[in-house]
């Protein structure tokens, strides 16, 4: 059991957050405390949404970078459909429309990889560019602030406020649930359902899949209905955070995402990745994001270090073989010597 | 009587005009092990492929358990008791042994949701009924071929089979492997599992086989009991023609002429160790031992692949130091690697480019391009000289058939002339009549005067072929036999530490 911990990549992964945490908090103390775990969390939460929907996209072997331009479609439409029919309700609707904008528009990804076979990448690179041109050419182009009046109090529901002795109150956004109950449910999804096991099987190999006998192309829709429905509740929850609505919101960040993800152990070539792993890979990178200039090192050098480690991380296959070659070399020569 | 499980009767198939197979009658009783042979393109393939139903024949009768389909889906075939065992084994490298034994019951009774317990139980017992343990936690990507096939048989009794046919199932195996894979097939066979045992591996097929048929372009030439047939008349039945299986080693007395190459204390860590000796113009020297013995790296040193840590090489009495594989081609070294589809091959391009690859340098004109005729006239001598069967030289090299992409990749390494020709198990998955041609090439070669290591572990072709066999083990030369001095059993015996 121990060496099966040890040996997965979320392990390498924690290793990582454990390193990063104990470097900047001896340099500063002051990182060291509630506020800063809280200050992570929940500048990770829209990513950890956003990711854990890529995941089992990745995992059936495909790259996708639509997803992002689906998330920003949904959740600004939504906005801008609401406000201007005077909507003043909650959230929910917010929600419900939001998401089903996902799903719909995450059908265009499957049809395309299903039924016309092409490559999952080559596809969501079109509909990226795609989406991002229809949000603004159809839907508008300008930033909104303008909140219905039950939905406008939502960024301030919190589900735990501490006090903090050198910053005051600090607090944990109430959307940090929906990141636990999103993530055990695809935690779920995965490891206990024959649809959850077919996305690893595809990934593991797609022909053996087909002739095995799983629903191969159910089981893509499957995993591009959650990619999209998660990136519009990103959508929706990032932008009730930060109180805009932009059409433009996500452009760029879909490879920080890919990064997470890859982080937290998954393969680029599918079969592998977990939700624990991809919660952590998102934290490694907010950790670093956040937490560097507490250290004094300049903002501008964030992209840098999240870059180096990503090559230490994926150099580490090749980094065990080495190693193990090495123990082998030492093993014969001891033999020898007796 | 016995019972039949499988009776075939009349079955004819063409593709585009070419008759596949042609009136093929057999017929494979319960728990008898009936060996199927034939050189490449004899038809093999597409009769297991109609019995499993992946294609259906022209005009005969499938009879299943006594009953008759003209035509069989694959779904029907395998819930007849017919799995086929193929090659890659269709199993999943990134799941456990348990997901990989029990996902098929998942899918088949249609549950939603797993029950991890129940998958441990499940493949618990599928690895019991054939007398098999493994870790049910291991990744199955990280077990070696054995114990892939061993799941994949495991996964076909699982399935209630009563035929297993077996495509090739000892290619990728080391002795020890196929030694323990037959106990598991005579284990089945208690267990009244027919085997339909696919092959081209003469001397494995006396070993195991109950019944054996020969299939020869398409037809079936031999039905035999398995105890009236000896490995030449197999031969002869399958190529159509008496083989020369005469020795084929040197006539002549090589003790005075000076060596073409000289290895001396040879070592690369954790690999090999300490390799020394000699190898003369116009010999044929093999080098065999089990997998992990280092053969395979010895050669891929001397090709300067995996550059040696110390020891030294000289050629023709010269020392050299070959760390690159660039060198090593200046220095007249030809490699025809193992795994010809990997390695040796483009199979996508041209069969004049493949030819050419390794001589390129040599085939340029004055404006340091590629000299169109040159390279045109080196693929047409080759493609002559070796009677590679092809209607262009512009032909992809994958529309050749397995025996002409290894005269292919032959003529690749040749085609840059070299003096010393190192060849990795070079008749791997080629058939006895494309062997025979092999082996006397690699004599002719020889007897031009060039040196020749041979990497094999197929024992009667390196009894046959070489003047010298050195056995390695462990990294280190274990022993040197001289041709005189060694047999099939004595060199077999050394080899799996029974001296």
């Amino acid at each position: 059991m121990f060496r099966k911990i040890y040996s997965a990549n979320e392990f390498v992964t924690f290793i990582i957050i454990l390193l990063i945490s104990i470097f900047i908090g001896l340099i500063n103390p002051a990182f060291f405390s509630i506020a800063s775990i809280f200050d992570v969390l929940r500048s990770s939460i829209v990513y950890i949404i956003l990711a854990l929907g890529l995941l089992p996209v990745m995992i059936v072997g495909g790259i996708d970078i639509s997803f992002v331009a689906i998330g920003a479609l949904s959740a600004y439409s939504t906005h801008m459909l609401l406000i201007n029919n005077g909507y003043e309700g909650g959230v929910f609707l917010y929600y419900i429309i939001a998401c089903s904008i996902g799903i719909i528009a995450s059908f265009l990804n499957s049809i395309l990889t299903t039924k016309f076979n092409l490559n999952i990448f080559n596809v969501s690179l079109a509909l990226y560019i795609m989406w991002f041109g229809f949000v603004r050419f159809f839907v508008g182009s300008k930033r909104s602030a303008t909140f219905p009046e039950g939905a406008s109090n939502f960024y301030s529901k919190f589900l735990l406020t501490v006090k903090d002795p050198f910053v005051g109150n600090s607090n944990l956004h109430i959307s940090i649930l929906f990141v636990v109950i999103i993530g055990l449910v695809l935690m779920l999804i995965l490891r206990y359902t024959t649809f959850g096991r077919g996305i690893y099987a595809i990934g593991g190999d797609r022909d053996v899949a087909l002739r095995t006998g799983f629903k191969v192309n159910r089981i893509l829709t499957g995993s591009f209905i959650i990619m999209g429905g998660l990136a519009a509740f990103a959508g929706i929850t990032h932008s009730f955070l930060i109180r805009l609505f932009d059409p433009t919101m996500f452009l760029g960040d879909e490879l920080d995402v890919i990064a997470a993800v890859v982080l937290g152990g998954a393969s680029i070539n599918g079969g592998r990745g977990s939700v624990i792993g991809t919660f952590m890979g998102v934290i490694v990178i907010q950790l670093i994001h956040r937490s560097i200039i507490l250290i004094g090192i300049p903002v501008t050098w964030q992209d840098f270090i999240v870059g180096f480690i990503l090559i230490i991380f994926i150099s580490i296959p090749y980094l065990k073989t080495i190693i193990k070659e090495k123990l082998v070399d030492k093993k014969v020569a001891h033999e020898e010597t007796k | 009587m016995e019972k039949e499980i499988l009776r075939v009767e009349n079955i004819s198939k063409s593709f585009g005009g070419v008759k596949a197979l042609e009136n093929i009658n057999l017929n494979i009783k319960e728990g008898e092990i009936l060996c199927l042979v034939g050189e490449n393109g004899s038809g093999k393939s597409t009769l297991i492929k109609i019995i499993s139903g992946v294609y259906t024949a022209d005009q005969g009768d499938i009879y299943i358990n006594n009953h008759l389909y003209k035509k069989i889906k694959p779904i029907e075939s395998i819930k007849q008791g017919i799995q086929v065992i193929y090659q890659d084994f269709s199993l999943f490298p990134n799941l456990s042994v348990a997901e990989n034994l029990a996902i098929n019951k998942q899918i088949s009774s249609g549950k939603n949701i797993v029950n991890w317990k129940e998958f441990r139980q499940i493949a618990q017992r599928g690895l019991e009924d054939i007398n098999v343990s493994l870790n049910l936690d291991a990744e199955v990507g990280s077990l070696s071929t054995a114990d892939r096939q061993l799941i994949a048989i495991s996964k076909a009794v699982m399935a209630e089979a009563k035929l297993i046919i077996m495509d090739e199932p000892t290619t990728a195996l080391t002795q020890q492997e196929i030694s323990s894979l037959f106990r598991i097939i005579f284990e089945l066979k208690k267990q009244n599992i027919s085997i339909l045992f696919v092959s081209h591996k003469l001397n494995e097929i006396t070993e195991i086989a109950d019944r054996t048929i020969i299939f020869r372009n398409g037809r079936k030439v031999m039905d035999k009991n398995a105890k009236e047939l000896s490995i030449e008349s197999m031969e002869f039945h399958m190529t159509g023609r008496k083989l020369m299986s005469r020795n084929l080693q040197s006539s002549k007395d090589l003790s005075n002429v000076s060596p073409l190459l000289t290895v001396e204390k040879l070592t690369l860590g954790g690999k090999f160790n300490d390799i020394s000796f000699d190898l003369k113009p116009g010999e044929v020297l093999g080098i065999t031992g089990l997998l992990g013995s280092g053969r395979n790296e010895l050669a891929l040193s001397l090709y300067g692949v995996l550059p040696a840590d110390s020891g030294s090489v000289r050629i023709n009495c010269s020392d050299v130091n070959i760390r690159t594989i660039q060198e090593a081609k200046k220095l007249h070294i030809g490699y025809v690697p193992k795994d010809r589809i990997r390695d040796g091959i483009f199979l996508a391009q041209s069969i004049e480019n493949n030819i050419s690859a390794n001589s390129i340098d040599r085939l340029i004109n004055k404006f340091h391009l590629i000299d169109k005729q040159k390279k045109e006239t080196l693929a047409d001598k080759w493609i002559n000289d070796f009677s590679i069967k092809t209607p262009s030289r512009k032909l992809a090299a994958f529309s050749l058939s397995g025996g002409n992409q290894q005269r292919v990749v032959l003529a690749k390494s040749l085609a840059n002339e070299p003096i010393l020709l190192i060849l990795n198990s070079p008749t791997v998955g080629v058939d006895v009549g494309s062997k025979d041609e092999i082996l006397n090439l690699i004599r002719d070669l020889a007897n031009d005067g060039m040196g020749i290591i041979l990497i094999s572990d197929d024992i009667p072709e390196i009894i046959r072929t070489c003047d010298r066999i050195i056995l390695m083990q462990n990294g280190k030369v274990k022993n040197i036999f001289l041709k005189e001095e060694i047999n099939q059993e004595k060199l077999n015996n050394a080899m799996v530490g029974k001296y």
